[in-house]
């Protein structure tokens, strides 16, 4: 028993330590494991998409490398981040922390920009908040925004906002249906079979049809948002509009000014 | 009276339990279903017409059966004397009672840690033979299971799950013999087919579906590539008892997607193998993608049917393959009669009369990604296909779009994943899918019933003038045969991976279709 406890101690202490931190062929595996498994959340290149960006070097879950193989191996809890522990050697995931460990050194972007007047063109002048929820405010047919900080880097942002095709998360699809008598609803999927069609309009309503119902149902692979805010908003404007998202769902409420 | 009839005619049933000569017959069988392709040809094809295109709009749930198993249920139901007999995912099996569903027995053993399936731990059916039942389990094993109580009469040993590999096949029944495919080419395995005695478990042969330098084929294979070569054979294949042939088709060569560790074709990947079934011996083989670099799989049903060719009818093996072509080829030599696209195609321009490629360049996955067409799944992946001699056409489902492909350098970690890299949709062009239905002789397109997204289930086709399938979205659903048009649609509430099949019981046709982790069985009112 006593020695049970002994080696479960070893156990857990060998385990706060990475065997391959920084070992260049360990991050070149760790690499090839990262693109089969975490790649699809995180990104090819770890710089976020569903999932956080991972090259901030900046985690909720905690910043030392015991962590990061606790979450790769456990999962983290209230996140849509699965555990790899049964699929992937301990070995395997100490090389995987290896190569998040490898990108993610790169400093955090300095960005101009006032979060406060970011703020108010969120819920003024751009109207974002029509579409986009925060915490209990704002409208719920666009993807909620309250942690987007946490979730996707800032070139990611920017994109986002000035090319909103650039990169369309998965579902979000735009769908127009023609009713009987020639009237269009337009929505964004909630669902979508080969009878029927489901989606939220910008009003916050639900509309469920069932092809055989209407004209048409049509679904466009393209978001409703607008496109045109790179012309709206002033450079300095995009900026602060910027540095309040980011610090979205933040602890450290974000970084703004020089 | 008639309850000492039924009685008799329920004895009867037992004792002339699914015997070789009943595999042989198993068309002409309308109450049972007795292997994995229902028939040794594999058509999915019922001779049963109670339920037909001027009917099914009545179709029905009858009963259902809740697993409460989670994963993902791919079974194909056996059905015969008066029970049905499902496997489910992690090692589960059941037999139900055909009248009520009420579960007869219920096999478990758990899946030991380590094992490491690409894909889910899955399982797609059992097959059997006499008074037993066979069943891999994911660990890599083969069981023989009582029927009447789901008790292990014996288990053999494929080979070691700690190397990589796994099980998921529905075993093919040909004599005396148990043959199983293995999965595992993501995890750098080296693959193979098996043959069981199918009354001891004694290994009979073994085929290399990569061989070793020396061996014919071995040059196909840089340096020392061949012992992570991959070729999984993780689909059931098909039997021509007059040939003695078996028909098999392989997987992907390891690592998937990176080709530079493995110069060379990489035979027998990607191929269609035709073994002699008492020795294992090969009689000839077939490549589809020669040095695949998409994870190409050949795996899907190598369908046996007889062709016009050039004016003269040809035993022929048709394969809707998951590179996008599809392939009629002599089953007695493995010639190449014909290849024709049935979905976007950009890697190569046509199948040359050599029966190679004729590849288009810029086509391989690269460090920042590649697009490809179709994407990793295919095309046709695995899904059960269906003949109808009815309406002489062949049906089997497609995803129609394309991917990026990525390629990274790996390195190899026995039992771990060897995939060399990954791939990606493309957000703004989602993948879509379709059934679709071609004149078996040409690949020429009779029609195409769309889906919303990538295909799941598989397919029955059934003398009613009927095809049946499922979709990732939950529905099961009946197509004309004949135009695809839509004549029957029920939302089951869980994605339908498995294949529907169809008998008769008490003198009524039932169709039955595992989803989300249920089974459910439909008759008319």
């Amino acid at each position: 028993m006593r020695t049970t406890i002994f080696l479960l101690l070893a156990a857990t202490a060998l385990a706060q330590k990475n065997p391959h931190a920084g070992d260049k062929d360990a991050i070149e595996a760790g690499r090839g494991t990262f693109r089969i498994f975490c790649a699809p959340c995180h990104g090819i290149n770890a710089d976020g998409g569903r999932g956080p960006d991972l090259t901030l070097g900046q985690y909720s879950v905690g910043n030392d490398d015991a962590a990061v193989f606790r979450v790769i191996s456990n999962g983290a809890q209230g996140t849509e981040m699965p555990g790899f522990g049964e699929r992937l050697e301990a070995d395997i995931i100490w090389r995987l922390v290896s190569y998040v460990r490898s990108v993610s050194n790169k400093p955090a972007p300095v960005m101009k920009g006032d979060r406060a007047a970011g703020e108010k063109l969120f819920w003024g002048k751009g109207a974002c908040g029509g579409c986009h929820r925060i915490g209990q405010r704002g409208g719920r047919m666009g993807p909620d925004l309250s942690h987007v900080g946490r979730q996707r880097s800032l070139a990611f942002l920017k994109e986002a906002v000035v090319t909103p095709n650039a990169y369309l998360t998965p579902g979000n699809y735009a769908i127009t249906v023609t009713l009987r008598g020639g009237k269009k609803v337009t929505g964004v999927q909630r669902g979508y079979d080969g009878f029927s069609a489901q989606f939220l309009d910008a009003s916050d309503t639900f509309h469920s049809y069932f092809t055989s119902d209407v004209v048409s149902i049509e679904r466009r692979f393209e978001s409703l948002m607008p496109d045109n805010y790179g012309k709206v908003l002033r450079p300095p404007e995009l900026d602060d509009l910027l540095v309040y998202m980011v610090s979205l769902g933040r602890s450290t409420g974000g970084r703004t000014g020089e | 009276m008639r309850m000492l009839a039924m009685v008799l005619g329920a004895a009867i049933a037992v004792a002339a339990a699914a015997d070789q000569k009943a595999l042989r017959a198993a068309q002409s069988d309308a109450a049972s279903w007795l292997m994995y392709g229902r028939n040794y040809s594999g058509w999915r094809y019922s001779e049963s017409a109670q339920i037909n295109a001027s009917n099914v709009a009545r179709l029905s749930p009858q009963w259902m059966f809740q697993t409460g198993i989670n994963g993902k249920f791919e079974t194909t139901p056996l059905v015969e004397g008066g029970l049905m007999y499902i496997t489910g995912p992690t090692n589960h099996a059941y037999a139900l009672d055909l009248a009520t569903g009420r579960q007869m027995w219920h096999y478990y053993k758990p899946v030991p840690a380590g094992v490491n399936a690409c894909c889910g731990q899955v399982n797609r059916g059992f097959a059997m033979l006499g008074e037993r039942l066979y069943k891999v389990n994911l660990e890599a094993t083969l069981v023989a299971l009582d029927p009447k109580t789901g008790n292990t009469i014996w288990e053999s040993k494929i080979d070691d799950f700690k190397k990589g590999y796994s099980a998921t096949v529905a075993p093919l029944v040909a004599k005396n013999l148990v043959v199983v495919g293995i999965a595992g080419a993501e995890m750098g395995t080296r693959d193979f087919l098996d043959a069981f005695d199918a009354d001891t478990g004694k290994k009979v042969w073994r085929f290399w579906t990569v061989p070793a330098p020396g061996e014919p084929g071995g040059e196909t294979w840089g340096g020392d590539s061949w012992k992570r070569g991959g070729g999984s054979t993780w689909i059931t294949g098909t039997y021509d008892p007059d040939l003695n042939l078996i028909y098999w088709g392989t997987g992907n060569p390891g690592p998937d997607m990176d080709g530079s560790v493995r110069p060379g074709d990489n035979l027998y990947t990607d191929s269609l193998l035709a073994l002699d079934a008492d020795t294992g011996k090969l009689k000839w083989h077939y490549q589809f993608t020669p040095h695949d670099v998409h994870d190409w799989d050949s795996t899907s049903d190598p369908v046996l049917l007889d062709v016009e060719h050039q004016g003269r009818k040809v035993k022929a093996v048709v394969m809707a393959n998951r590179n996008g072509f599809y392939y009629v080829l002599d089953r007695a030599t493995g010639k190449l009669l014909t290849a024709k696209p049935y979905t976007k195609v950009t890697w190569a321009d046509a199948i040359g009369a050599n029966g190679r490629p004729i590849l288009i360049p810029g086509q391989d996955p690269t460090e920042t990604g590649n697009k490809s067409c179709p994407g990793i799944g295919g095309g046709h992946n695995w899904q059960a296909t269906t003949y109808s001699p009815q309406t002489a056409l062949y049906y089997f489902t497609s995803t129609d779009g394309c991917q990026l492909y990525f390629k990274t350098h790996q390195e190899y970690v026995e039992g771990n994943w060897y995939q060399g890299s990954t791939t990606q949709g493309i957000p703004t062009e989602p993948s879509t899918g379709s059934v679709v239905a071609v004149r078996p002789a040409t690949g020429e397109i009779a029609w195409k019933y769309p889906l919303v997204s990538s295909p799941t289930s598989g397919l029955l086709s059934t003398a009613g003038g009927l095809v049946f399938g499922g979709d990732r979205e939950g529905y099961v659903f009946a197509l004309d045969a004949r135009s695809g048009k839509v004549l029957w649609k029920f939302q089951t509430g869980g994605v339908v991976i498995a294949p529907p099949v169809t008998y008769e019981f008490r003198g009524k046709q039932y169709v039955a279709v595992a989803a989300g982790e249920t089974m459910i069985t439909f008759a008319l009112p």
